[in-house]
């Protein structure tokens, strides 16, 4: 990669850290009853705590607490057993309190790492150690812009539960970040803690770059924060334009200034959004109107029972045991509930028609439906008895994917009953079969004739007589075997 | 007619007297009769006798601060809220309205509650019913004023006010009514407009002690809108500390019936700035208990000096930020900007001009202690002698403070220790009003701050007249033991002083 290439001959080296805000999927805000779901139209999701209004006060939603803390211990971080929120001010519009509640000293979560590797595109390992999670309130929605000299604001987002994952400056390369971005995502998918969406706002991304010559300490350079960075692809470009500019600055004997900064993909630089001066002081003080969040052992062993396989012991352990590749794992991990599913689907059946019908087939089910395999109608055994019947040649394809959207549609009715009801039984009485082959060859002498003086591609046109005359519900294999036969007889 | 005359100048002639009960219709006589002189109520509750819920409280009224949330304009006494009306009401007020009592009206206050003299009000300044002969209109207090002379005169029952440094308890002492602050906690703050919100307690205001135990009955309770209000299991734990310390009791003769109570006179509380008058209150209410059987003795509290300064520090920090959120879009009244400005200075305008000259004061003052410059300086400092100002009270009372501990019982009792303390509510009797200004306004709050500072409940009972005008004295115990407090209480006030 270029950026490589200039690292190491220009003598300097970059370290980059990470503060990613994860949204909840708590269904309820932080600290008011109010619902968190994305989306809704605007400020319909706000409660008199959310907007400020005098004499109200914050009420702490304990599925936060509990979804910090599963996401703490997949992280193999330390839970707190004793954290404390406070607040921090700046006036906004999109501040309706004027402060956030935030966790800014006494966060609860210190400490995990999360470790890359080949599974993750890495030709060497790498461990991003965590500096704290802490639990805070997402900010309102202030859209600029459409109306002039007017900011619209929707307070539908305010007081959202956020948990904001702070790495150690342990990265050093731009596509590390991003591996080091998307593991994150995997993992928090995968326990259920937060969609992890970027294009929806349930995952946005700062980073912290300063770059240093080779040998000199890794913390020596002075750093800029790149902020507003909405995808994977514009963290790569922005980190790596950001270590390009910063060396150039260093390179011609000017300090490189603390400043946060913005990317702009078209020209692929990054430009001052506010410089050190104007950052704000925003006067820390301690919440007065939440206590002190205690957490005791038995609670965090309870929780960590309920935690599922991490996603690396998954794929690890999948691959070999049914034969599968990396980005089959990968795939399925990216739907939660899916490895479960298929785990329990592929017990007695061929691992690669499983998987194919379920990445192909009922993913394709599920996007067109927009829902999620866990809270789907499709179960189990719906599924399996699909699989089987389509393999024991009971049903055509097509036939199985119609019976497919129908369970999904939310049919009750058992397979059998199905297959009964479409009149789809296949006809595997070879006997009646003859018959109509019988019936067929007679109405057809100058076929027969063709396929005697060697065109033995007639064959087909009989066999597709023979399908249309039981309406395709003859095996097809049976089919070309009989006529095969009855034909030869006619020599 | 004649009836009606006789019967207002009985009432003017009357001591303040602590066990009348009038009916509603009493109230809104004395309610025309004294309000447009005392200013004490800016919104009345229109009498309606169809409304009516039996409960305990079946037949009271009672007046609600303006900064406690009701069905009516919630105000704060601010321009900023003075049309403003909360989409929801305050717990305190709500379970006062289910136990059958009547809400008549908002009372006048210092705007956000920030002030000892009802001076500073979008309504107006509000006044003492004291001096009754006089012409020369004085401060009720502040800055629960408007509850204080609303009660004074008969115009309610009860009255709901807020303390933060002391603000039921002067406004009590100066009209010459019973005010009481519970502990922290005791009463859900879910609904009462934060001034700082580890500081703020719902307080009482009443003519008599059993006025103001049935009420306090009624609105303390757990409540989970509230995360700093007490738990039904704090509360329990609370009950067993306080049983089980068996040099008290319950069961003592009519003579002596606060035998075995200890109570401590606080030496630090003697100011240079207590008036005479204070000072002869402060003796003759010692003496007083002493003849009701309990031990009094002199006590120690050395960072009582320190305290007042610490208070403001924290006070004002903690109102900077709450009322960070008075920016006129959401609610309240908006101004529009002046010119085009950045986003942040939108709300520049609106405050400007919704915010008192006293509240912009305090909120520049509380933003700069929460700096990064002064914070070091300020702000810690005055953490660490909170923490001191506890500690000590802590080291006096006999009773562990629940927050502090995990004991279920008190240990045997130590000859050191005490269950009470008693000290003037204030330095001196109202001044007449507008005469206060500067620094000696703050002054007031001397006597009062430390129960706020360490949570403590504490309460002002009327204790006599000086040159016409009434003074009070405190009681205080430790955290939770609001119980005791009003039965000392109860006690100090029953005879006439």
């Amino acid at each position: 990669m270029m950026i490589e290439a200039h690292q190491t001959t220009a003598g300097f080296k970059a370290t980059i850290g990470l503060e990613l805000h994860v949204q909840l999927l708590a269904a309820q805000k932080l600290f008011s009853a109010a619902s968190a779901k994305w989306n809704e139209p605007p400020n319909t999701n706000v409660n008199v705590a959310d907007a400020g209004f005098p004499g109200a006060l914050p009420q702490l939603n304990p599925e936060c607490v509990q979804l910090a803390a599963r996401a703490i211990l997949a992280l193999d971080g330390q839970i707190q057993q004793r954290s404390a929120f406070d607040r921090k001010h700046y006036f906004y519009a999109d501040q309706p309190l004027g402060y956030q509640i935030t966790q800014q000293h006494h966060p609860i979560g210190r400490g995990g790492y999360v470790d890359l590797g080949s599974l993750d595109g890495l030709e060497y390992v790498k461990r991003i150690g965590i500096h704290q999670l802490q639990l805070e309130q997402d900010t309102a929605k202030s859209i600029h812009g459409v109306y002039p000299g007017h900011v619209l604001v929707d307070l539908n987002r305010a007081g959202v539960a956020l948990i904001e994952i702070v790495s150690k400056p342990d990265v050093d390369t731009a596509d590390e970040a991003v591996m080091y971005v998307r593991k994150m995502q995997n993992l928090l998918r995968h326990i259920g803690v937060s969609n992890c969406n970027m294009e929806e706002g349930s995952l946005r991304c700062d980073v912290n770059v300063s770059v240093y010559r080779d040998g000199e300490d890794r913390l020596s350079g002075t750093r800029c924060e790149l902020k507003n960075l909405n995808s994977l692809k514009v963290i790569r470009g922005a980190v790596n334009a950001e270590i390009s500019r910063q060396i150039a600055v260093v390179q011609r004997g000017d300090n490189v200034e603390q400043e946060t900064r913005g990317y702009d993909a078209q020209s692929d630089t990054t430009f001052v959004t506010r410089t050190k001066e104007a950052a704000p002081d925003y006067r820390y003080m301690p919440e007065p109107d939440v206590p002190e969040i205690h957490i005791n052992e038995s609670w965090i062993t309870r929780l960590r029972k309920t935690l599922p396989e991490t996603p690396e012991a998954v794929m690890s352990r999948m691959m070999p045991q049914y034969g599968l590749v990396q980005e089959d794992v990968e795939t399925m991990l990216g739907e939660p509930g899916c490895t479960a599913f298929f785990e329990q689907a592929v017990v007695g059946r061929d691992p690669k028609r499983v998987l194919s019908w379920i990445t192909s087939e009922v993913f394709g089910q599920l996007a067109y439906r927009s829902q999620r395999l866990v809270g789907s109608s499709l179960t189990v055994p719906q599924f399996t008895q699909i699989i089987d019947a389509l393999s024991s040649d009971a049903i055509t394809s097509g036939q199985a994917k119609q019976l497919l959207i129908e369970f999904m549609d939310g049919e009750q009715r058992t397979i059998d009953e199905l297959i009964a009801a479409h009149g789809w039984e296949v006809i595997s009485d070879d006997g009646k079969l003859r018959v109509i082959s019988k019936q067929l060859l007679d109405t057809h002498p100058k076929e027969v004739a063709r396929y005697l003086k060697g065109q033995t591609r007639r064959l087909n046109f009989f066999v597709g007589k023979l399908m249309q005359a039981t309406n395709g519900q003859a095996k097809p294999q049976n089919a070309s075997e009989i006529m095969k036969e009855l034909l030869e007889a006619r020599r | 007619m004649q009836l009606l005359l006789t019967r207002i100048k009985l009432n003017r002639l009357r001591p303040v007297c602590r066990y009348s009960t009038p009916s509603l219709n009493d109230t809104y006589e004395a309610i025309s009769v004294h309000n447009p002189r005392l200013n004490a109520l800016p919104h009345i509750h229109p009498l309606d006798p169809t409304q009516e819920v039996n409960g305990p409280l079946s037949g009271w009224s009672f007046a609600v601060k303006s900064n406690i949330a009701s069905p009516l304009p919630t105000t704060c006494a601010s321009s900023m809220l003075s049309s403003y009306t909360s989409p929801f009401s305050a717990t305190a007020v709500t379970k006062l309205e289910h136990a059958g009592a009547r809400m008549i009206g908002t009372s006048n206050m210092d705007e956000f509650g920030m002030g000892s003299l009802n001076q500073s009000s979008v309504h107006g300044p509000a006044h003492n019913l004291h001096p009754e002969n006089g012409n020369v209109l004085h401060s009720p207090g502040g800055s629960s004023g408007g509850s204080a002379a609303a009660v004074a005169a008969r115009m309610c029952r009860v009255a709901l006010g807020s303390d933060t440094g002391g603000s039921v308890r002067l406004p009590a002492s100066w009209c010459g009514v019973v005010g009481f602050k519970p502990s922290y906690g005791r009463v859900s703050r879910y609904g009462l407009v934060s001034y700082a919100s580890s500081l703020d307690s719902v307080g009482i205001l009443a003519r008599s002690t059993q006025d103001i135990r049935h009420t306090f009955n009624i609105i303390s309770a757990p409540d989970p809108h509230d995360m700093t209000c007490m738990s039904k299991s704090l509360r329990s734990r609370i009950d067993t500390l306080c049983a089980s310390r068996e040099w008290i009791s319950h069961n003592t003769i009519a003579s002596e019936p606060l035998k075995g109570v200890r109570v401590g006179v606080p030496s630090e509380f003697w100011v240079d700035e207590l008036s005479p008058s204070a000072i002869d209150a402060w003796k003759r209410g010692a003496a007083k208990l002493e003849s009701l059987g309990c031990d009094v003795i002199p006590v120690s509290l050395p960072h009582t000096p320190h305290t007042l300064p610490a208070y403001y520090t924290l006070a004002l920090a903690e109102a900077s930020s709450n009322l960070a959120r008075f920016d006129g879009i959401r609610f309240g009244t908006r101004h529009p900007p002046t010119q085009s400005t950045r986003a942040s200075l939108k709300y520049a305008q609106t405050r400007t001009m919704g915010f008192g000259d006293e509240v912009k004061r305090r909120i520049l003052l509380g933003t700069f202690v929460m700096s990064a410059r002064a914070y070091e300086n300020y702000y810690l400092p005055s953490q660490r002698i909170r923490r001191l100002v506890q500690r000590e009270f802590n080291r006096i009372f006999a009773m562990p403070n629940a927050l502090c501990t995990t004991n279920t019982k008190t240990d045997a009792r130590n000859v050191d220790k005490v269950d009470a303390i008693l000290f003037p509510t204030a330095t001196d009797t109202a001044p007449v009003q507008g005469s206060n200004n500067g620094l000696s306004a703050y002054v007031n709050d001397v006597m009062t701050v430390s129960a706020n500072m360490a949570g403590i409940p504490a309460i002002s009972v009327p204790f006599g007249l000086c040159e016409g005008m009434p003074l009070g004295l405190q009681i205080a115990a430790q955290y939770g033991d609001d119980d005791l407090v009003l039965r000392i209480a109860r006690h100090l006030e029953s005879q006439p002083a």
